[in-house]
This record gives C-alpha cells, structure tokens and sequence, in this order.
C-alpha cells in the first residue's frame, strides 16, 4: 500500500534525502504560498460575490484553494529523494546462515535450518546473485564460507553472532561490502553483539539485514536461565544459589530443583511454576570443605518438555582454605565474649584473636599465633592492622584508642575493605563517648548524646522484613523455619538505645521493648571499601545458656555474623575473571587487583601468572596494568579446550611479594545451544536497528533483494528519484478540488 | 521412739549444744554467729554481669551438713571476694552474692556457680542431669573446701552423677586457668581458720592439695575442684589479722582466675 501510494518502498524515505532540483529558493516557496493565501483571503473578504457568503465557509473554501495552490507550487520546485544504491554487480553481500544446534529444532514439520535452505533455493539467492556478487557463509563460532546453500548441517556448538560478523568484516575487509544479510533464530549465547564490532560495523555504514528464524516462544518448556552464586566461599559456610527459572506453558505445575556436587546432593525441593515466565528461587547449601566445587544446578524435565538439554546448569564454586582472621578488642571479661570465643573457635573458617582488657591494665590474648603478636596491644599501625581481615569492638571507651588509632580503624573500613562489628555494652556506644569519635561517621546509626541507655533487662530479638532474608541472620535454610526459630528463641539479656538508622543503613534485627516500638539491634551498612555493623547487646549468650546444650542456635548466628564481616574482605591481591564458566567459548579476561600492605593501589607492580590446564600443563601470560585504574592488571587469555584451569597470579613490588592469588574456570562444549533456544527477536531487531538495515520475517524476505540496494557502504551511486508523480499526490489534489466542490453543492453554490 | 524419749531430745540437745558452744572448731562458730547479720551492700540490688552464685544443694546426712553445708562461710567469704573482683578485675560484678538450688532455671542466667563443703552435698539424679546440663551449655563450677578420702568419696558420689563419663584429672600447671590473669603457684596448699588453731594447713586425712577439674570435649574445663584445701575460709576471714594474708591473697587469685576463665574459654 505504501509503495503504491508513494511510488517508493519506506527504505528510500529513510535513507534518502528530499531535495528541490530546481535551486529556486525555498523561502520564495514559502513567500508564494503565502501570498496566494493572502490574496485568496483578500477576495474572499471583499469580492461583492460572496458578501453575503458566512465567514466559516469563505474560510474553509479559502483552506481548500490555498492547499492547492501550496502543493502545486512545491511542484514547482521538482521535489525529489536523493538516495545512495548499490551499484548492481559491483558489490558484495554477505549472506550468513546460522547452522548452531539450536537451528536443528522442528518447527512443524521442517527444522530451522529446513526453511532457510527452502527461502534460499526458492529463488531468493538467485535474486541477489543477479544483483551482486554473493559470499555466502554459515556460522555458529565463527563464519565459514560456503559454496551454495545445499552445504548447510546444523552442528554448530554455539553461537556467537558479534564473533562471527567480525570474522565476516575482517574477511571481506579489501572488498566492496554493500550489505550482510543474517538468517538466523538469533539464540546468541555469548552476550550479544559485541560493542566494538558494532561500531566498525557503523563505521562503515553496512546495513545488516536480519531474518528472523523459529518460534519466539517454545510451548512447554522449563529452563534454568541463571544460577547466582559467589564464586569464593569460607569453609562450611551456608551460600544461596539464586536459581533463575524460565518457563513457558507450565505454570501451575511442580518441578524439582536440585543442587550437585557430583553424586551428592546438596540441596534439593519442590517448586511451583508461577504465572510469570520468570521466577527465581533460592536454594542454600553447605560450602564444604576447601577445594574446588563445581556444582550441578538441576530441574528435573516435565512430561511434554521439548527441550530438556536447558534444564541444568553448572557452576564453580571455590571454598578458600585457612582461617580468615578477625580481631575483638573487649574491654572487660563477660558472658557474651565467651560465648563468642567458643563459636568462633568451633568455626574452621575463622580465626579470632582476642584482646581482653581484665583490669585496668592487663590484657589476655587469645589465638594469636605467636607470644609477640598483639604484645603491644591494639595495633599502632596500618600494616599491624590490615593484616586482619574483621575487626570486632566489645564494650569499650571511645578514648581508650588513641586518635591515630582511631583513624586506623576508618582506613580498615574505608580503604582496606575490612568490616568491623561494634558491640553493645554499658562502655560502648554513647555510653563510651563514641558519639564524639571520628569513627561516629563509621557506624551505621546515628548516636544521640545520652548515656544511661545500656540496660541490663530481658528483651526479644525480632527479624525485620531484610533479617528474613538475610544468609546472616538465617538458623534454617527455609526462611518460614527459619523465622520460626527466632520467634521461639529465648531473651537476650540486655540492649542498648543508639540511635536513628543512616540512609542506606539495614536492620536485620530489632529489639521488641515492652509497650514501646522495636530499636535497631543488628544493623548493617557499607562503608568505604568495607561495611560497619552494630550488635547493639552484650547479651546474645542467653541464646547459649537458655536453650538444650544440643541446639546450635547461638553458634550457628555467631558464626554466620562473623563470617559475614571477612567474606568479602579483599585480600592484597584479587584476582576475578569475567566469567566462571565458558560454555563453547574459549576467550577468558583476568583481571587482578593489586594493593600495597597498606591497601593503597600498587601501580608499580611485577605480576606472575601462570595457566594450569587440566592435562597438568602450565602457560605462563603477562598482566598488563590498566590505562585507566591504578593497581588493576588485565590479561586475556585462551582456555583452548574443554576442562578446568587454575590461575596462579603473584604480585611482588622490589623484593616484597604483595599478594598471591589463584583462580579456578572451566570450559564446557555443547552446552550453550540447550539455551535460549527461541528466537531472539529483540536481539535481531537491535542489530538491525543499530546498523542501518532491516528485521525480516521469513515470509516476508520476497523483497529483500530490491532493499538491499540502499545501502550506503561498498560502491554506491546516487539515485535521483522524483516525487512529482506520486499517486498520492494527485489523491490529494483530487481531495481538495472533491472538497471543495462538496461544500458548495452543500451550501447550493453550485 | 517413745513420744517420752522424743520430748527429751527436744529439750535436751539445744541445751547441750549451748554448752558445747565454746567447744565447737572456731570456723562453724563463724559462721553462726556475725556472719548471718551481714546487712547487705548499698548497691545490692544492682543489675550487673557477674554474681557470685552459690549452689544451695541439699546435703547428705541429718543435721547442719543437710540443711546448711552449702552456705558455710557465707556471706563474708563471698562479700570479701566479690570486693577483690570489683576492685582487681574489670568485671562487672554485684557486690551481693546470690543462692540459687540445682534446680531452679534462674540458674542458666549466671555461667558461674561456686558449691562448698561437697564431701557432703546430695545431688538426686534429676538435679545431677540439670547441673550436667548446665555445664555442658557452658556452665562453670568451682567446689572448694572438702578435706580427706571420706568427703572426696562423698564428692564423687554425686559428681559421677552429673558426669559418669568424664574423669576428674590434675589440672596441669600450664593450664590456662592458672594464668588468666594471675600465675599462681598451685603448690600452695591454702588451708581453713582451724590452721589458728591446729597449725595444720590441712584437715582430716587431706594432706596434700590438689587441683583437680573436669574437662569438655574440647579440653575446655567445666569443673574446678579445690580438693584439701579451703577457699572460702581464706575470703572469709581476709579482715581477720591472724590468718596469713599470703594465702588470702592467693585465694583471691585463684578465684578470680576461675571467674575469668569462665568467662574466656
């Protein structure tokens, strides 16, 4: 319809440039028509004709006239589109066809790949090839050139379709490419396209045209889309998995999730599909013992699920070895210190060493590791301090640390990405004048200026809406347990008032007062580089003391919470990968972040890496300092076969060694294709878009060859095309004169 | 008995005892006479983080030793101790001292309990299973002030109820409950007022004084056992100039490293 009331396809309207041939100037246009307007306007008001004609009509009637001589006018001026073409057989187009796995699905009754080889030999290459010069190519990692359509079997691992337009760019790079065309279901599973490819493809104004393949929904299918995970855990720590499900045409129904670590089970239990097509559940597990744990998430396939090959996922997940070192500095023997000593010591993954202030100038220590170490007492300087990783004040004054001591520990946060966890206690908080303390700006609360707050009466322990859901605060892995758990525990023995939440500041707990509202007890916020958190009691031992000596209660919370403050704690160096898992791809960027003992950016380090692949060989590969971020080294490097790989980064700066590092990542084959087997049409339409070219539905692709020849890359001529004889044009003349001759047959005119 | 003979008793023994009054060692004197009338402190009644809880058992036998064992040497001992832990400690700690039965459940509020005279407590198998409860939540009993095989026999009767698969062992000098926060010579053996009297440093057959304890299953001690030797007579008459302050100094040592380490390990 458009092509027959514009003359040409909405492709020349958009690429092209509308233009006057004549040169005349375009405000005399405007002036002419203005005129006429004016000199109709003129008559009609004082022509003795139509005196006795009503205003509206002589306006309308001046309206039609007017708009008929406008548009005769502009036909003066020979309006025409200026757009560039391709110059026939001088050009090439680059026809790829995605032969990946997931183009093996039947879609009644042919597969994917069927009905591009039936569009393809049904005249549709023939068209092209009698326009341009044809390269045709198949593609799943990377582009294949090809000889004719017949040649096409969908075996492809993967598909990555930035790759494989970059493959095709490099390699027609000496040639005129006038356009690529792409048959594929778009089932990109390596994140799209890749910026960099995208603007050279800008760059050189090559229009992609995309031609979308297969259904956009597939009926009946359940699929692990995600699973969220850290990738470093603490020894026997509890870690959530949020498992991300993706269904269609199953809501309502049960499936059964699991978690593997190869036989074992490490957890598993029902869920029902929702409405939405996307739901997440969280599943918590054990960490384990130290090693590497690559970890099976599962659901189990559903009577009439097409594809199944989607419904599992892997994932590593490394569990660090030695204990993560925590400091407690306590300013007088009490229960909860006990208490806190005795889970700590329980806890594999931790080492608490203790400073406990017995009298007024006695010390005793406890799991340091030699007879020197904190002999001095609290730590004087930076090195002696960031050699912990947590940091835990009792009760205590403010003033019993001295100001650069003070400034230390806002590094620790700050700077150093520790956590420290202040304690409630009639020395701590206002009651130890740390309202006036630097390290006011630390705390997730702000205090008051009243003392007398610290009281020693029973009160309950509540879980906020956050505390429910927090790893931290969770007694079992179900949270409607768990809650359960916390509603049944026995008193805390006192609390402490401290004060109005910080924006961004997160209770987990709250203190139920008697005939008053709920106080914050444990609140958490992040600092810095590192997180500040307030147990505002002394009293947490009542859990211990309260409850059968079996229950694990007051351990599993206190161990949880002092994990919680060293589990995220950066180390000298850290060393990260973009990705745990490669599925079909080989192409891996390391990044290692390097830092001084005193945690400040080491920009002049010397980095040693080296590659362990599972066949026991070792590459060694440079890291290069990042342009644009002090202390961070990048490597890219190329896990060439499927396996494991373990890397080894140490950083030394002279003589010193800053830190060492490994990491752990794994290359899987033939699994990506088992995802997102729908077509992905946004993606199509997003590269179409984005490039210049068109989004065809395969029914559709009959007009592709006369829209590939507006294309302004490869050898372009540029087409002058008139407007003047427009059918459209003539329907509106035709309008206005219908018009106007109606209306005065109406008011008996004519 | 003869509702005759009855009457007899009755009249008779409260008079025998009058009479037999000057008679009796000096230490159960004590503890009949001022001590009972110790008007509590000002702040009695102060809410703090440490009491100076005393296990009120039910003791074996007739008499005083069933009724009141427990509470000998109290509440001096137990005043004068706790000003010495107020004074050289940190801790926060109640100038008052508290009595609490195995029984009551007040009694997992307060991880440390002190039990005197335990050649002659009586725990019955339910109080046993709650003191063994106790401890095992993280509880901490120090006995102190029995003497001899016969009271270590009466001792260990109820002990093994509470514990029959633990061994009671010599705390090893190196332990840290003898370096908490004072280092203190265990060799030491810290005797009862009768020492005025006797010039014996130990009673009855209990010559050599012993350190004992009951560990965990970590090697955390549960139980101080203060065997041949008498604590709280040395807490209990540290304002009596005749009894050497050495050994009350030493007591208080002692006490102190058991109520820190209690609250540490």
């Amino acid at each position: 319809m458009f092509e027959f009331l514009f003359k040409y396809s909405p492709t020349v309207f958009r690429k092209g440039e509308f233009v006057f041939l004549t040169g005349w100037p375009l405000w005399l246009l405007v002036a002419l028509v203005a005129g006429a307007a004016a000199g109709l306007a003129w008559h009609l008001a004082h022509s003795p004709k139509s005196s006795h004609v009503a205003l509206v009509r002589r306006v309308l009637v001046c309206v039609c006239q007017t708009i008929l001589l406008a548009v005769l006018l502009t036909l003066l001026w020979h309006p025409v589109m200026r757009v560039a073409t391709l110059r026939p057989q001088q050009n090439v187009v680059a026809i790829l066809v995605d032969t990946s796995r997931s183009m093996a699905i039947k879609e009644s009754p042919d597969t994917r790949l069927d009905k591009v080889q039936a569009s393809l030999n049904s005249g549709l290459l023939k068209k092209i090839q009698d326009r341009f010069q044809v390269r045709l190519y198949t593609f799943s990692s990377e582009p294949n050139r090809i000889d004719n359509a017949a040649q096409l079997t969908p075996a492809g691992n993967a598909t990555r379709l930035g790759g494989s337009l970059a493959g095709v760019l490099r390699e027609t790079s000496t040639l005129p490419l006038g356009a690529v065309v792409v048959f594929s279901d778009g089932a990109d599973n390596t994140g799209g396209l890749d910026r960099a490819v995208l603007a050279e493809i800008r760059q050189k104004h090559i229009p992609i045209h995309t031609i979308g393949i297969g259904r956009t929904e597939i009926p009946r299918d359940l699929e692990i889309a995600d699973v969220t995970l850290p990738a470093r855990a603490l020894p026997g720590s509890r870690l959530s998995a949020r498992v991300q499900l993706r269904h269609n045409g199953l809501s309502g129904q049960r499936a059964h999730l699991s978690i593997r670590d190869g036989g074992r089970i490490l957890a598993a239990r029902d869920v029902t599909l929702g409405p939405q097509s996307l739901q997440t559940e969280e599943m918590l597990f054990l960490s384990g013992e130290p090693g590497t744990r690559k970890l099976t998430i599962a659901v189990d396939p559903l009577p009439g699920e097409e594809v199944t090959g989607n419904n599992l996922l892997t994932r590593i997940v490394q569990v660090t070895a030695g204990r993560r070192r925590i400091l407690y500095i306590e300013g007088e023997p009490r229960w909860e210190f006990k208490f806190i000593r005795r889970a700590a010591d329980e806890d594999q993954s931790v080492q608490l060493v203790s400073l406990l202030r017995t009298s007024a100038n006695k010390f005793y220590r406890q799991g340091v590791d030699d007879a020197k170490q904190l002999a001095e007492g609290f730590p004087t300087t930076a090195a002696e301090l960031f050699q912990f990783e947590g940091l835990v004040i009792g009760t205590i004054e403010a003033n019993f640390f001295s100001a650069a001591q003070q400034d230390l520990i806002k590094e620790f946060v700050n700077r150093r990405g520790g956590s420290v966890l202040f304690l409630g206690g009639r020395k701590s908080f206002t009651e130890g004048g740390w309202q006036a303390s630097p390290l006011a700006e630390v705390l997730p609360v702000r205090l008051g200026t009243q003392t007398g707050v610290f009281h020693r009466r029973p009160v309950k322990a509540s879980l906020t809406p956050q505390g429910r859901e927090s790893l931290l605060c969770r007694l079992e892995e179900d949270s409607d347990k768990s809650a359960a758990r916390w509603a049944k525990l026995p008193d805390l023995a006192d609390y402490q008032l401290t004060g109005e939440l910080k924006p961004g500041a997160v209770a987990l707990l709250n203190a139920q007062l008697p005939g008053s509202k709920d106080i914050p007890l444990l609140v958490v916020q992040n600092y810095g580089r590192g997180r500040s958190l307030i147990f505002a009691t002394g009293g947490s031992w009542r859990w211990r003391m309260r409850l059968d000596h079996k229950d694990t209660t007051h351990p599993t919370f206190w161990q949880q919470l002092l994990r919680s403050l060293v589990a995220n704690t950066p180390s000298p160096l850290t060393l990260t990968s973009d990705r745990v898992i490669y599925s079909d791809d080989d192409h891996v960027r390391l990044r290692a972040e390097v830092r001084t003992k005193t945690y400040e950016p080491a920009s002049n380090a010397s980095l040693a890496a080296t590659l362990l692949d599972e066949a026991g060989r070792l590459t060694r590969f440079e890291m290069h300092p990042s342009p644009d971020q002090e202390g961070i080294y990048e490597a890219e490097i190329a896990a060439a076969k499927p396996g494991s790989y373990q890397v080894e980064v140490t950083a030394h700066r002279t003589d010193e060694q800053l830190g060492r590092d490994t990491l752990v990542f794994h290359r899987e084959d033939g699994i990506a294709e088992n995802f997102h087997p729908q077509q992905n049409r946004e993606l199509l339409e997003k590269i179409a878009a984005e490039t210049g070219g068109r989004y065809w539905r395969l029914e559709d692709v009959a007009k592709l060859p006369a829209e590939i020849s507006f294309s302004e890359a490869g050898i372009t001529t540029r087409e002058t095309m008139d407007l003047w004889d427009m059918p459209a044009v003539f329907i509106l003349l035709l309008l206005v004169l219908s018009t106007e001759w109606l209306l005065r047959r109406m008011w008996g005119a004519v | 008995m003869t509702l005759r003979t009855t009457r007899a008793w009755v009249l008779t023994t409260p008079l025998a005892l009058l009479l037999a009054s000057p008679l009796l060692p000096q230490r159960y004197r004590g503890r009949f006479s001022e001590d009972e009338y110790l008007p509590p402190p000002p702040d009695a009644n102060e809410e703090t983080e440490y009491y100076f809880v005393r296990l009120a058992y039910q003791g074996g036998g007739n008499g005083y030793r069933r009724s009141r064992a427990w509470m000998t040497d109290s509440p001096a001992a137990d005043r004068h101790f706790l000003q010495g832990v107020r004074r050289l400690t940190n801790i926060h700690a109640r100038s008052m001292e508290k009595y609490l039965r195995p029984l009551d459940p007040e009694i997992f509020n307060h991880p440390w309990i002190y039990a005197v005279e335990v050649g002659y407590w009586h725990l019955n198998p339910e109080e046993a299973a709650h003191m063994r409860e106790y401890l095992l939540r993280g509880g901490f009993l120090v006995v102190d002030d029995f003497h001899g095989a016969y009271e270590w026999e009466g001792f260990f009767e109820s002990m093994q109820r509470v514990f029959p698969d633990r061994p009671i062992v010599e705390i090893e000098p190196t332990d840290a409950v003898f370096h908490v926060l004072y280092d203190v010579d265990q060799k030491v053996q810290i005797p009862g007022i009768q020492y005025l009297r006797s010039g014996n440093t130990f009673e009855k057959d209990g010559v050599t004084p012993h350190w004992r304890g009951i560990y965990d299953d970590q090697g955390r001690l549960l139980v101080a056992i203060n065997f041949n030797m008498d604590l709280g007579d040395a807490w209990e008459h540290a304002d009596l100039p005749q009894y050497p302050e050495h050994w009350t100094a030493l007591a208080y040592r002692f006490g102190i490293n058991y109520i820190i380490y209690a609250m540490t390990h």
